[in-house]
Protein backbone atom coordinates (compact mmCIF):
# COMPACT_ATOMS: atom_id res chain seq x y z
CA UNK A 1 0.00 0.00 0.00
CA UNK A 2 2.79 2.25 1.07
CA UNK A 3 4.43 2.04 -2.34
CA UNK A 4 1.30 4.14 -4.17
CA UNK A 5 2.26 6.92 -1.81
CA UNK A 6 4.95 8.58 -3.85
CA UNK A 7 3.48 8.35 -7.00
CA UNK A 8 -0.21 9.83 -5.36
CA UNK A 9 1.94 12.99 -4.24
CA UNK A 10 3.29 13.92 -7.68
CA UNK A 11 0.07 13.62 -8.86
CA UNK A 12 -1.25 15.54 -6.22
CA UNK A 13 1.78 18.31 -6.09
CA UNK A 14 1.21 17.95 -10.36
CA UNK A 15 -2.57 18.42 -9.77
CA UNK A 16 -2.09 21.86 -7.78
CA UNK A 17 0.53 23.32 -9.87
CA UNK A 18 -1.67 22.90 -12.73
CA UNK A 19 -4.63 24.55 -10.48
CA UNK A 20 -2.38 27.78 -10.29
CA UNK A 21 -1.78 28.01 -14.34
CA UNK A 22 -5.57 26.86 -14.71
CA UNK A 23 -6.98 29.37 -12.02
CA UNK A 24 -5.17 32.29 -13.96
CA UNK A 25 -5.99 30.95 -17.49
CA UNK A 26 -10.16 30.77 -15.96
CA UNK A 27 -10.19 34.42 -14.53
CA UNK A 28 -8.82 36.15 -18.01
CA UNK A 29 -11.68 33.97 -19.74
CA UNK A 30 -14.20 33.73 -17.58
CA UNK A 31 -14.05 37.36 -16.54
CA UNK A 32 -13.01 39.13 -20.09
CA UNK A 33 -13.54 35.98 -22.73
CA UNK A 34 -9.84 36.79 -23.57
CA UNK A 35 -8.24 32.86 -24.38
CA UNK A 36 -5.30 33.44 -23.73
CA UNK A 37 -2.49 31.41 -25.42
CA UNK A 38 0.44 33.23 -24.09
CA UNK A 39 -0.35 32.48 -20.77
CA UNK A 40 2.06 28.98 -20.32
CA UNK A 41 5.05 31.38 -21.40
CA UNK A 42 4.20 34.36 -18.98
CA UNK A 43 4.47 30.47 -16.97
CA UNK A 44 7.64 30.03 -18.67
CA UNK A 45 8.98 33.45 -17.89
CA UNK A 46 8.19 33.30 -13.67
CA UNK A 47 10.41 30.26 -14.49
CA UNK A 48 13.30 32.05 -16.17
CA UNK A 49 13.16 34.94 -13.50
CA UNK A 50 13.79 32.46 -11.28
CA UNK A 51 16.80 30.99 -12.81
CA UNK A 52 18.07 34.74 -13.16
CA UNK A 53 17.28 35.19 -9.53
CA UNK A 54 19.43 32.33 -8.70
CA UNK A 55 22.30 33.18 -10.55
CA UNK A 56 22.48 36.57 -8.85
CA UNK A 57 22.92 34.28 -5.61
CA UNK A 58 19.22 35.80 -4.41
CA UNK A 59 17.24 33.81 -1.83
CA UNK A 60 14.75 31.13 -3.65
CA UNK A 61 11.88 33.48 -1.83
CA UNK A 62 12.78 36.50 -2.90
CA UNK A 63 13.44 34.75 -6.62
CA UNK A 64 9.50 33.27 -5.98
CA UNK A 65 8.44 37.21 -5.09
CA UNK A 66 9.92 38.65 -7.90
CA UNK A 67 8.91 36.06 -10.57
CA UNK A 68 5.25 36.89 -9.62
CA UNK A 69 5.76 40.50 -9.65
CA UNK A 70 8.04 40.76 -12.70
CA UNK A 71 5.52 38.45 -14.43
CA UNK A 72 2.40 40.89 -13.00
CA UNK A 73 4.48 43.85 -14.34
CA UNK A 74 4.73 41.70 -17.68
CA UNK A 75 0.77 41.35 -17.50
CA UNK A 76 -0.03 45.01 -16.86
CA UNK A 77 2.11 46.15 -19.95
CA UNK A 78 0.61 43.41 -22.21
CA UNK A 79 -3.10 44.34 -20.77
CA UNK A 80 -2.29 47.97 -21.97
CA UNK A 81 -1.00 47.28 -25.01
CA UNK A 82 -2.78 44.38 -26.59
CA UNK A 83 -5.22 42.82 -24.47
CA UNK A 84 -7.43 45.99 -23.50
CA UNK A 85 -8.14 46.35 -27.41
CA UNK A 86 -9.34 43.24 -27.99
CA UNK A 87 -11.44 42.71 -24.97
CA UNK A 88 -15.12 40.59 -26.08
CA UNK A 89 -13.59 39.59 -29.60
CA UNK A 90 -12.46 35.87 -28.43
CA UNK A 91 -11.10 35.02 -31.38
CA UNK A 92 -9.11 37.35 -31.75
CA UNK A 93 -7.97 36.83 -28.70
CA UNK A 94 -6.68 33.55 -29.98
CA UNK A 95 -4.76 35.12 -32.43
CA UNK A 96 -3.17 37.85 -30.54
CA UNK A 97 -2.36 36.19 -27.50
CA UNK A 98 -0.62 33.30 -29.81
CA UNK A 99 1.73 35.74 -31.53
CA UNK A 100 2.60 37.18 -28.44
CA UNK A 101 3.70 33.71 -26.90
CA UNK A 102 5.71 33.13 -29.74
CA UNK A 103 7.54 36.44 -29.35
CA UNK A 104 7.94 35.67 -25.43
CA UNK A 105 9.25 32.46 -26.59
CA UNK A 106 11.77 33.49 -29.00
CA UNK A 107 12.71 36.65 -26.57
CA UNK A 108 13.50 34.33 -24.03
CA UNK A 109 15.33 31.94 -26.80
CA UNK A 110 17.80 35.79 -27.84
CA UNK A 111 18.33 36.30 -24.38
CA UNK A 112 18.87 32.36 -22.80
CA UNK A 113 19.61 30.30 -25.84
CA UNK A 114 17.35 27.66 -26.92
CA UNK A 115 19.05 24.84 -24.39
CA UNK A 116 17.53 24.15 -21.10
CA UNK A 117 18.43 26.07 -17.71
CA UNK A 118 18.22 24.07 -14.59
CA UNK A 119 17.09 26.06 -10.61
CA UNK A 120 18.76 24.22 -8.20
CA UNK A 121 16.61 23.38 -5.46
CA UNK A 122 16.07 25.40 -1.97
CA UNK A 123 15.70 21.96 0.06
CA UNK A 124 17.71 19.02 -0.40
CA UNK A 125 16.39 17.27 2.28
CA UNK A 126 13.77 14.49 2.51
CA UNK A 127 11.44 12.65 3.95
CA UNK A 128 10.72 9.32 5.30
CA UNK A 129 7.51 7.27 4.10
CA UNK A 130 7.77 4.27 5.88
CA UNK A 131 10.43 2.24 2.91
CA UNK A 132 10.45 5.09 0.69
CA UNK A 133 12.40 8.93 0.87
CA UNK A 134 10.16 12.16 -0.62
CA UNK A 135 11.82 15.27 -1.40
CA UNK A 136 11.09 18.01 1.11
CA UNK A 137 10.82 20.58 -1.44
CA UNK A 138 8.24 18.77 -3.14
CA UNK A 139 5.73 18.91 0.15
CA UNK A 140 6.71 22.68 0.26
CA UNK A 141 5.57 23.13 -3.33
CA UNK A 142 2.21 21.64 -2.45
CA UNK A 143 1.88 23.70 0.32
CA UNK A 144 2.72 26.89 -1.51
CA UNK A 145 0.50 25.76 -4.02
CA UNK A 146 -2.62 25.10 -1.48
CA UNK A 147 -2.15 28.39 0.48
CA UNK A 148 -2.45 30.62 -3.23
CA UNK A 149 -5.06 28.64 -4.06
CA UNK A 150 -6.70 29.18 -1.36
CA UNK A 151 -5.94 33.19 -1.15
CA UNK A 152 -7.04 33.37 -4.47
CA UNK A 153 -10.44 31.60 -3.64
CA UNK A 154 -10.52 34.09 -0.52
CA UNK A 155 -10.08 36.89 -2.97
CA UNK A 156 -13.09 36.10 -5.23
CA UNK A 157 -14.97 34.97 -3.43
CA UNK A 158 -14.79 36.79 0.39
CA UNK A 159 -13.43 40.32 -0.92
CA UNK A 160 -15.11 42.96 -2.10
CA UNK A 161 -12.76 43.25 -4.73
CA UNK A 162 -14.36 39.48 -5.40
CA UNK A 163 -17.35 40.69 -4.81
CA UNK A 164 -17.13 43.23 -7.91
CA UNK A 165 -15.58 40.97 -10.34
CA UNK A 166 -17.83 38.31 -10.24
CA UNK A 167 -20.91 40.84 -10.48
CA UNK A 168 -18.44 42.06 -14.16
CA UNK A 169 -18.37 38.22 -15.01
CA UNK A 170 -22.02 38.34 -14.54
CA UNK A 171 -23.51 41.03 -16.08
CA UNK A 172 -21.00 43.91 -16.83
CA UNK A 173 -23.22 46.36 -18.49
CA UNK A 174 -25.35 46.14 -15.46
CA UNK A 175 -22.26 46.26 -13.21
CA UNK A 176 -21.30 49.32 -14.70
CA UNK A 177 -24.53 51.03 -14.31
CA UNK A 178 -23.68 50.62 -10.55
CA UNK A 179 -20.67 52.71 -11.16
CA UNK A 180 -18.08 49.68 -10.95
CA UNK A 181 -14.75 50.59 -13.69
CA UNK A 182 -15.53 47.55 -15.62
CA UNK A 183 -11.91 48.32 -17.55
CA UNK A 184 -10.14 48.75 -14.60
CA UNK A 185 -11.50 45.40 -12.76
CA UNK A 186 -10.51 43.52 -16.26
CA UNK A 187 -6.84 45.01 -15.73
CA UNK A 188 -6.44 43.88 -12.08
CA UNK A 189 -7.64 40.67 -12.90
CA UNK A 190 -5.62 40.30 -15.80
CA UNK A 191 -2.62 41.19 -13.41
CA UNK A 192 -3.63 38.76 -10.89
CA UNK A 193 -4.33 35.59 -13.12
CA UNK A 194 -0.63 36.37 -14.83
CA UNK A 195 1.27 36.93 -11.72
CA UNK A 196 0.04 33.27 -10.72
CA UNK A 197 1.11 32.15 -13.42
CA UNK A 198 4.54 33.70 -13.00
CA UNK A 199 4.52 32.28 -9.44
CA UNK A 200 4.03 29.03 -10.94
CA UNK A 201 6.68 28.97 -12.92
CA UNK A 202 9.29 29.85 -10.32
CA UNK A 203 7.56 27.04 -7.90
CA UNK A 204 7.80 24.58 -10.27
CA UNK A 205 11.49 25.61 -11.67
CA UNK A 206 13.37 23.41 -9.47
CA UNK A 207 11.49 20.11 -10.44
CA UNK A 208 11.54 20.54 -14.23
CA UNK A 209 13.78 21.55 -17.06
CA UNK A 210 13.65 25.67 -17.14
CA UNK A 211 13.31 25.88 -21.48
CA UNK A 212 11.22 27.94 -23.79
CA UNK A 213 9.10 25.23 -24.56
CA UNK A 214 7.87 24.18 -20.69
CA UNK A 215 4.73 26.40 -21.00
CA UNK A 216 2.97 24.26 -23.68
CA UNK A 217 3.11 21.44 -21.32
CA UNK A 218 1.03 23.43 -18.90
CA UNK A 219 -1.29 25.68 -21.23
CA UNK A 220 -2.97 22.67 -22.91
CA UNK A 221 -3.42 20.97 -19.49
CA UNK A 222 -4.32 24.11 -18.00
CA UNK A 223 -7.09 24.50 -21.00
CA UNK A 224 -8.09 20.89 -20.87
CA UNK A 225 -8.93 21.31 -16.91
CA UNK A 226 -11.50 24.62 -17.27
CA UNK A 227 -13.28 22.39 -20.12
CA UNK A 228 -13.30 19.35 -18.04
CA UNK A 229 -14.46 21.52 -14.69
CA UNK A 230 -17.21 23.56 -16.32
CA UNK A 231 -19.55 25.27 -13.84
CA UNK A 232 -18.65 27.91 -11.61
CA UNK A 233 -15.05 29.80 -13.08
CA UNK A 234 -13.15 28.58 -9.78
CA UNK A 235 -14.46 25.58 -8.32
CA UNK A 236 -14.35 23.67 -11.98
CA UNK A 237 -11.40 24.24 -12.22
CA UNK A 238 -10.14 22.51 -9.41
CA UNK A 239 -12.32 19.60 -9.84
CA UNK A 240 -10.89 20.09 -13.92
CA UNK A 241 -7.58 19.97 -12.81
CA UNK A 242 -7.69 17.52 -10.91
CA UNK A 243 -9.13 15.10 -12.99
CA UNK A 244 -6.77 15.85 -15.74
CA UNK A 245 -3.82 16.33 -13.91
CA UNK A 246 -4.45 13.14 -11.55
CA UNK A 247 -5.30 11.27 -14.94
CA UNK A 248 -2.08 12.43 -16.77
CA UNK A 249 0.00 12.02 -13.66
CA UNK A 250 -0.61 8.52 -12.44
CA UNK A 251 -1.00 6.78 -16.14
CA UNK A 252 2.53 8.10 -16.47
CA UNK A 253 3.39 5.59 -13.47
CA UNK A 254 2.47 2.44 -15.23
CA UNK A 255 2.47 3.73 -19.16
CA UNK A 256 4.35 6.15 -21.24
CA UNK A 257 4.14 9.83 -21.02
CA UNK A 258 2.89 10.05 -24.25
CA UNK A 259 -0.02 6.87 -24.08
CA UNK A 260 -0.74 8.96 -20.80
CA UNK A 261 -1.48 12.07 -23.19
CA UNK A 262 -3.43 10.19 -24.89
CA UNK A 263 -5.41 8.80 -22.23
CA UNK A 264 -6.17 12.32 -21.00
CA UNK A 265 -7.46 13.37 -24.38
CA UNK A 266 -10.20 10.36 -24.34
CA UNK A 267 -11.17 11.11 -21.18
CA UNK A 268 -11.33 14.96 -22.23
CA UNK A 269 -13.55 13.55 -24.99
CA UNK A 270 -15.28 11.73 -22.63
CA UNK A 271 -16.10 13.99 -20.20
CA UNK A 272 -17.13 16.53 -22.67
CA UNK A 273 -19.38 14.54 -24.74
CA UNK A 274 -21.64 13.48 -22.12
CA UNK A 275 -21.35 16.30 -19.33
CA UNK A 276 -20.86 19.21 -22.21
CA UNK A 277 -21.10 21.72 -19.07
CA UNK A 278 -18.23 20.15 -17.66
CA UNK A 279 -17.88 17.85 -14.29
CA UNK A 280 -19.61 20.51 -12.12
CA UNK A 281 -22.11 21.58 -15.09
CA UNK A 282 -24.49 18.61 -15.23
CA UNK A 283 -26.44 17.61 -18.41
CA UNK A 284 -26.94 20.00 -20.88
CA UNK A 285 -31.00 20.25 -20.84
CA UNK A 286 -32.81 18.49 -23.70
CA UNK B 1 -32.23 68.48 -15.12
CA UNK B 2 -31.73 65.79 -17.73
CA UNK B 3 -31.88 67.47 -21.62
CA UNK B 4 -31.51 65.49 -24.37
CA UNK B 5 -31.12 67.36 -27.54
CA UNK B 6 -31.44 66.26 -31.17
CA UNK B 7 -30.10 62.83 -30.47
CA UNK B 8 -29.71 60.47 -32.86
CA UNK B 9 -28.63 56.30 -31.77
CA UNK B 10 -29.31 52.63 -32.30
CA UNK B 11 -27.41 49.35 -32.86
CA UNK B 12 -24.86 49.40 -36.06
CA UNK B 13 -26.33 50.85 -39.12
CA UNK B 14 -29.79 50.89 -37.84
CA UNK B 15 -30.73 54.04 -36.07
CA UNK B 16 -33.76 53.94 -33.99
CA UNK B 17 -33.34 57.23 -32.13
CA UNK B 18 -34.24 60.28 -34.43
CA UNK B 19 -33.31 63.35 -33.54
CA UNK B 20 -35.17 63.01 -30.10
CA UNK B 21 -35.41 66.07 -27.73
CA UNK B 22 -36.51 66.35 -24.19
CA UNK B 23 -36.52 67.98 -20.84
CA UNK B 24 -36.42 66.02 -17.90
CA UNK B 25 -37.37 68.15 -15.02
CA UNK B 26 -35.69 68.17 -11.58
CA UNK B 27 -37.67 66.95 -8.82
CA UNK B 28 -40.90 65.11 -11.18
CA UNK B 29 -41.74 61.92 -12.30
CA UNK B 30 -41.53 61.76 -16.04
CA UNK B 31 -43.16 58.75 -17.65
CA UNK B 32 -42.16 57.87 -21.37
CA UNK B 33 -44.75 55.69 -23.20
CA UNK B 34 -45.61 54.57 -26.02
CA UNK B 35 -45.59 50.95 -28.42
CA UNK B 36 -43.36 48.06 -28.50
CA UNK B 37 -39.71 49.02 -30.85
CA UNK B 38 -40.63 52.81 -30.78
CA UNK B 39 -37.60 53.25 -29.11
CA UNK B 40 -37.86 54.04 -25.29
CA UNK B 41 -35.67 51.21 -24.28
CA UNK B 42 -32.58 52.39 -26.93
CA UNK B 43 -33.12 55.63 -25.23
CA UNK B 44 -32.62 54.76 -22.25
CA UNK B 45 -29.60 52.59 -23.12
CA UNK B 46 -28.52 55.72 -24.47
CA UNK B 47 -28.52 58.00 -21.77
CA UNK B 48 -26.81 55.07 -19.81
CA UNK B 49 -23.75 54.87 -22.72
CA UNK B 50 -24.60 51.42 -23.10
CA UNK B 51 -25.24 52.00 -26.48
CA UNK B 52 -23.33 54.84 -28.88
CA UNK B 53 -25.01 57.83 -29.38
CA UNK B 54 -24.43 59.07 -33.26
CA UNK B 55 -25.26 62.40 -32.91
CA UNK B 56 -26.65 64.96 -30.49
CA UNK B 57 -26.54 65.51 -27.05
CA UNK B 58 -27.09 64.49 -23.31
CA UNK B 59 -26.40 66.84 -20.67
CA UNK B 60 -27.18 66.16 -17.00
CA UNK B 61 -27.32 69.74 -15.10
CA UNK B 62 -25.26 71.56 -17.97
CA UNK B 63 -22.80 68.70 -17.98
CA UNK B 64 -22.65 66.84 -21.03
CA UNK B 65 -22.63 63.07 -20.30
CA UNK B 66 -22.65 61.31 -23.58
CA UNK B 67 -19.04 59.92 -24.97
CA UNK B 68 -18.73 59.16 -21.31
CA UNK B 69 -18.39 55.31 -20.03
CA UNK B 70 -21.21 54.07 -18.29
CA UNK B 71 -19.99 54.06 -15.04
CA UNK B 72 -19.01 57.38 -15.48
CA UNK B 73 -22.45 58.51 -15.90
CA UNK B 74 -23.17 56.30 -12.89
CA UNK B 75 -21.76 58.03 -10.99
CA UNK B 76 -22.31 62.02 -12.46
CA UNK B 77 -25.53 60.20 -10.60
CA UNK B 78 -27.83 58.43 -13.09
CA UNK B 79 -29.76 55.57 -11.29
CA UNK B 80 -30.70 52.73 -13.89
CA UNK B 81 -32.99 49.49 -13.16
CA UNK B 82 -32.77 47.81 -16.52
CA UNK B 83 -35.35 46.03 -18.27
CA UNK B 84 -35.70 42.71 -16.67
CA UNK B 85 -34.24 43.43 -13.36
CA UNK B 86 -31.15 42.12 -14.15
CA UNK B 87 -30.16 41.40 -10.28
CA UNK B 88 -27.42 39.32 -9.52
CA UNK B 89 -29.35 35.79 -8.87
CA UNK B 90 -26.38 34.04 -7.10
CA UNK B 91 -25.75 37.07 -4.85
CA UNK B 92 -27.62 37.80 -1.52
CA UNK B 93 -29.74 41.01 -1.27
CA UNK B 94 -27.23 42.35 0.86
CA UNK B 95 -24.32 41.87 -1.35
CA UNK B 96 -26.59 43.01 -4.18
CA UNK B 97 -26.87 46.54 -2.53
CA UNK B 98 -23.40 46.48 -1.32
CA UNK B 99 -22.06 45.77 -5.02
CA UNK B 100 -24.33 49.13 -5.35
CA UNK B 101 -22.44 51.15 -2.61
CA UNK B 102 -18.56 49.75 -3.97
CA UNK B 103 -19.51 51.02 -7.26
CA UNK B 104 -20.56 54.49 -6.17
CA UNK B 105 -18.96 55.51 -2.79
CA UNK B 106 -19.27 53.24 0.17
CA UNK B 107 -20.31 56.35 2.11
CA UNK B 108 -23.65 55.43 0.52
CA UNK B 109 -23.76 51.81 2.87
CA UNK B 110 -25.39 54.67 5.31
CA UNK B 111 -27.99 54.81 2.69
CA UNK B 112 -29.29 51.55 3.89
CA UNK B 113 -31.36 51.90 7.13
CA UNK B 114 -33.60 54.30 4.53
CA UNK B 115 -33.44 51.89 1.71
CA UNK B 116 -34.90 48.81 4.49
CA UNK B 117 -37.43 51.28 5.69
CA UNK B 118 -39.06 51.74 2.31
CA UNK B 119 -38.73 48.16 1.49
CA UNK B 120 -38.49 46.30 4.47
CA UNK B 121 -38.87 42.82 2.61
CA UNK B 122 -35.17 43.25 1.89
CA UNK B 123 -34.09 43.66 5.78
CA UNK B 124 -35.97 40.44 6.52
CA UNK B 125 -34.36 38.70 3.68
CA UNK B 126 -30.94 40.52 3.34
CA UNK B 127 -29.13 36.83 3.85
CA UNK B 128 -31.56 35.66 0.97
CA UNK B 129 -30.05 34.75 -2.48
CA UNK B 130 -31.80 37.18 -5.25
CA UNK B 131 -32.09 34.19 -7.78
CA UNK B 132 -34.96 32.42 -4.93
CA UNK B 133 -37.15 36.00 -5.02
CA UNK B 134 -40.70 36.42 -7.54
CA UNK B 135 -40.40 38.45 -10.27
CA UNK B 136 -42.15 41.19 -8.26
CA UNK B 137 -39.31 41.22 -5.24
CA UNK B 138 -36.30 41.02 -7.64
CA UNK B 139 -37.99 44.38 -9.08
CA UNK B 140 -37.67 45.78 -5.59
CA UNK B 141 -34.27 45.17 -5.02
CA UNK B 142 -33.06 46.22 -8.34
CA UNK B 143 -34.72 49.96 -7.96
CA UNK B 144 -33.42 49.49 -4.07
CA UNK B 145 -30.22 48.67 -5.70
CA UNK B 146 -30.20 51.81 -8.16
CA UNK B 147 -31.16 53.99 -5.10
CA UNK B 148 -28.32 52.67 -3.17
CA UNK B 149 -25.83 54.93 -5.39
CA UNK B 150 -27.38 57.82 -4.36
CA UNK B 151 -28.81 59.11 -7.60
CA UNK B 152 -30.40 62.49 -8.56
CA UNK B 153 -32.15 61.08 -11.45
CA UNK B 154 -33.45 57.52 -11.14
CA UNK B 155 -34.11 55.75 -14.94
CA UNK B 156 -36.71 52.63 -14.70
CA UNK B 157 -37.18 50.73 -18.41
CA UNK B 158 -40.45 49.03 -17.71
CA UNK B 159 -40.04 48.22 -14.11
CA UNK B 160 -43.89 46.37 -14.16
CA UNK B 161 -43.09 43.74 -17.12
CA UNK B 162 -43.99 40.47 -15.53
CA UNK B 163 -44.97 41.61 -12.67
CA UNK B 164 -48.25 40.65 -10.64
CA UNK B 165 -50.52 43.59 -10.63
CA UNK B 166 -50.85 44.09 -6.90
CA UNK B 167 -47.10 44.02 -6.78
CA UNK B 168 -47.18 46.75 -9.25
CA UNK B 169 -49.73 49.16 -7.51
CA UNK B 170 -47.40 49.04 -4.19
CA UNK B 171 -44.37 49.50 -6.00
CA UNK B 172 -46.10 52.91 -7.64
CA UNK B 173 -46.77 53.94 -4.28
CA UNK B 174 -43.93 53.34 -3.02
CA UNK B 175 -41.75 55.14 -5.61
CA UNK B 176 -44.37 57.98 -5.76
CA UNK B 177 -43.38 58.06 -1.64
CA UNK B 178 -39.50 58.14 -2.25
CA UNK B 179 -39.63 61.12 -5.22
CA UNK B 180 -42.29 63.42 -2.67
CA UNK B 181 -39.71 62.74 0.36
CA UNK B 182 -36.52 63.50 -1.52
CA UNK B 183 -37.47 65.59 -4.20
CA UNK B 184 -35.80 62.27 -6.79
CA UNK B 185 -36.10 62.99 -10.33
CA UNK B 186 -37.37 59.65 -11.56
CA UNK B 187 -37.68 59.05 -15.79
CA UNK B 188 -40.05 55.51 -16.11
CA UNK B 189 -40.32 53.94 -19.40
CA UNK B 190 -43.97 52.63 -19.01
CA UNK B 191 -46.95 50.98 -20.60
CA UNK B 192 -48.95 50.21 -17.87
CA UNK B 193 -51.58 52.98 -17.79
CA UNK B 194 -52.66 52.93 -13.91
CA UNK B 195 -48.58 52.96 -12.97
CA UNK B 196 -48.42 56.02 -14.83
CA UNK B 197 -51.61 57.74 -13.42
CA UNK B 198 -50.50 56.80 -9.97
CA UNK B 199 -47.06 58.52 -10.05
CA UNK B 200 -46.15 60.31 -12.82
CA UNK B 201 -46.35 64.14 -12.84
CA UNK B 202 -45.79 64.25 -16.36
CA UNK B 203 -46.11 62.16 -19.84
CA UNK B 204 -43.92 61.93 -22.74
CA UNK B 205 -45.06 59.82 -25.70
CA UNK B 206 -42.42 58.41 -28.35
CA UNK B 207 -43.33 57.30 -31.84
CA UNK B 208 -40.49 56.04 -34.33
CA UNK B 209 -37.68 56.97 -32.42
CA UNK B 210 -39.29 60.82 -31.71
CA UNK B 211 -40.94 62.69 -29.07
CA UNK B 212 -44.47 62.69 -30.48
CA UNK B 213 -46.15 64.28 -27.79
CA UNK B 214 -46.48 65.41 -24.31
CA UNK B 215 -49.44 66.26 -21.46
CA UNK B 216 -49.81 66.51 -17.52
CA UNK B 217 -50.81 64.22 -15.53
CA UNK B 218 -54.03 66.13 -14.97
CA UNK B 219 -54.54 66.02 -18.82
CA UNK B 220 -54.19 61.90 -19.19
CA UNK B 221 -56.72 61.68 -16.38
CA UNK B 222 -59.44 64.13 -18.45
CA UNK B 223 -58.47 63.20 -22.08
CA UNK B 224 -57.59 59.65 -22.92
CA UNK B 225 -57.09 60.61 -26.21
CA UNK B 226 -53.24 60.43 -26.12
CA UNK B 227 -53.54 57.05 -24.65
CA UNK B 228 -55.45 55.73 -27.40
CA UNK B 229 -53.18 57.09 -30.02
CA UNK B 230 -50.27 56.34 -28.88
CA UNK B 231 -50.50 52.93 -26.95
CA UNK B 232 -53.50 51.54 -28.88
CA UNK B 233 -55.20 50.48 -26.18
Amino acid sequence: MIEILPPLLDALSYILVLILVALGLMIVFGMMGVINMAHGELFMVGAYVMVVCQSLGLPFLVGVLFSGILVGLLGLLIEAALIRHIYTRTLDTILATWGLSIALKQGIVLIFGPEAQSVISPLSDTVSLGEFSYPLYRLLLMGASIALIGLTFWLFLKTDFGLTARAVIARPDTAATLGINTRSLYRRSFVIGTTLAGIAGALVAPLISVDPQMGLGYLIPGFLSILVGGAGPLAGVLAGGAAVGGTNSLLTVWISPVAAQIAVFIMAILVIRLRPEGLLGGRRGK
Amino acid sequence: MLEISNLNAGYGEVTVLRNFSCRIETGQVTALMGRNGMGKTTLMKSIMGLIPVKSGTIHLNGIQINGKETYKISRAGIGYVPQGREVFEQFTVAENLRLAALGSSLSNLDRLPQIHDWFPILKERHDQKAGTFSGGQQQVLAIARALMTGPEILLLDEPTEGIQPNIVHEISLQLARIARETGLTILVVEQNVDMVRTMADHILFMENGQLADQCSAEELRSDETLIHRYLSI
